[in-house]
């Protein structure tokens, strides 16, 4: 049998790596560099603070899978599990929250209901008046996503995936409704089976395998700090002004504000987003006053039409869904890959149900 | 004492990191920058990128226009937050002579 795998980052090298490991041939495509798409410019926050108990399974296995995977490969992907926090400043936002903590708790996820004022235990410079309730998961953490994607990278490699960089596959081939291979470059690779794992560019993947379906793009800002001594910890979302805080291993303060829907592809970051950034961020922490920006950058992913991941086969025998997983790329891709490999090797798998690309279809 | 030879201050790196990651096969210049850490200190590749550039192009023989350099993101120099919170968006009448100069930064 033989597998392409579309796309370079996090969905795509796991499932390459859980089809290697069972020896079955693999090519992964990549149209850029490793880390050039949603996977290399995310701030590394993982949470299992998810309001679908679907999403929070596969949270939970990837949580497992980091820390099996960085041992087996042997690359460390500074992976912090020291909690995460989430604060609302809205009665809206509020209800949200209790009503995620209710049903993360019903999963048996270690969430809780905390205090603004509790909020500074964790985080002494935390302003209180700017929440009026905050959740707590001990289990979440942050990652630095770089390494992640070079763990995964390097276990490809031994287990003998061919991982092609700046390898753009611009022609996928069917016959009968049935996968043949791919074209990259070019240059015709056979395949079984062809796993869009595009992230921001599945829509063009699909567009040129004949496929309908069409994700949501996001585009998101994100910066980062010099760096300082650990003095946040954990990381914190707020869920009202939708604005994100997390330091680094390095000591940076890496920090953004919720990616919204955008037409285009562009990575382009503004001076708007840092002026809008700097003026919430400093009502969570009124210390960040101090310190100085040191660079932004922005990244595009994409989210299924129901804000949901497609996972599964099409109405192509062969091509299959890998995409949408919006922003818990990091929180469920390494278990999205390993289901998306026992979907491929054993026909059917029950566990992504949910999130069949087929559903889309019915409505 | 071992002569180690510092390329990237910021980041404490030798050019035997460098060569290292290349070797390991990150040879162009944004997969080079993003695995060993260089330009993306304080000095954002002011001090080093043309050491790493330098050294790729030996390893590689490519010549440096065919390596070319990382993208460079804004700001051009670290900026404070407390200036940034005082600044307006470009569209608001208000920023106007508000927050001088810092409006063309792009």
């Amino acid at each position: 049998m033989k597998v392409a795998v579309i796309g370079g980052g996090i969905v795509g090298l796991s499932t390459a790596y859980f089809l290697a490991k069972k020896g079955i041939e693999v090519t992964v495509f990549e149209k850029k560099y490793l880390l050039y798409g949603a996977s290399g410019r995310n701030f590394g926050g993982i949470t299992l603070q998810l309001d679908s108990p679907e999403l929070i399974k596969l949270a939970k296995r990837s949580f497992q899978l980091y820390d099996k995977l960085s041992s087996e490969i042997g690359f460390n992907i500074l992976l912090r599990r020291d909690g995460g926090i989430r604060t609302a400043n809205s009665e809206e936002d509020l209800k949200k929250l209790k009503r995620d903590v209710t049903l993360q708790n019903s999963v048996g996820v270690r969430s809780k209901i905390i205090s603004p004022e509790e909020v500074k235990d964790f985080i002494p410079d935390f302003n209180e008046d700017s929440a009026i309730i905050a959740s707590y998961c001990e289990d979440d953490g942050v990652l630095f996503p770089w390494p992640v994607i070079w763990c995964l990278a390097k276990g490809c490699k031994e287990f003998g995936v061919d991982i092609r960089l700046y390898s753009e596959v611009n022609k996928i081939e069917s016959e009968n409704m049935s996968i043949r291979g791919v074209y990259a470059n070019g240059e015709f690779f056979k395949a079984d089976f062809v796993v869009n794992a595009g992230g921001a560019w599945s829509n063009h993947i699909n567009q040129i395998a004949g496929i309908e379906l069409r994700n949501k793009i996001i585009k998101e800002e994100t910066c980062v700090t010099e760096s300082i001594k650990p003095w946040l910890n954990p990381y914190i979302l707020d869920l009202t002004r939708q604005v994100y805080l997390c330091q680094t291993v390095r000591g940076e303060i890496v920090g953004g504000i919720v990616g919204r829907e955008s037409e285009t592809l562009t990575t382009s970051s503004t001076l708007d987003f840092l002026i809008e950034f700097s003026k919430k961020a400093v009502e969570i922490l009124p210390k960040l006053k101090g310190l100085a920006l040191l660079r932004q950058w922005a990244g595009v992913y994409d989210k299924g039409a129901d804000n949901m991941p497609v996972l599964g086969f099409t109405k192509i025998e062969g091509f299959v869904e890998a995409n949408g997983l919006g922003k818990l790329g990091m929180s469920i891709g390494l278990s999205v890959g390993e289901e998306i490999a026992k979907l491929i090797i054993r026909g059917e798998n029950n566990e992504i149900k949910k999130f069949d690309p087929l559903r889309f279809l019915k409505s | 004492m071992k002569i180690r030879k510092i390329v990237c201050r910021c980041e404490d790196l030798t050019e035997e990191d460098i060569i290292r990651a290349i070797e390991e096969g990150y040879d162009d210049i944004e997969s080079l920058k993003r695995y060993t850490g260089a330009t993306t200190g304080p000095c954002q590749g002011k001090g080093c990128l043309m050491h790493i550039i330098r050294i790729l192009s030996q390893k590689t023989g490519k010549k440096p226009e065919e390596i070319g350099v990382t993208v460079q993101r804004p700001p051009v120099n670290p900026v404070p937050i407390f200036v940034l919170v005082e600044g307006e968006s470009e569209e608001s009448e208000e920023s106007e002579g508000k927050v001088e100069g810092l409006n063309k930064i792009r």
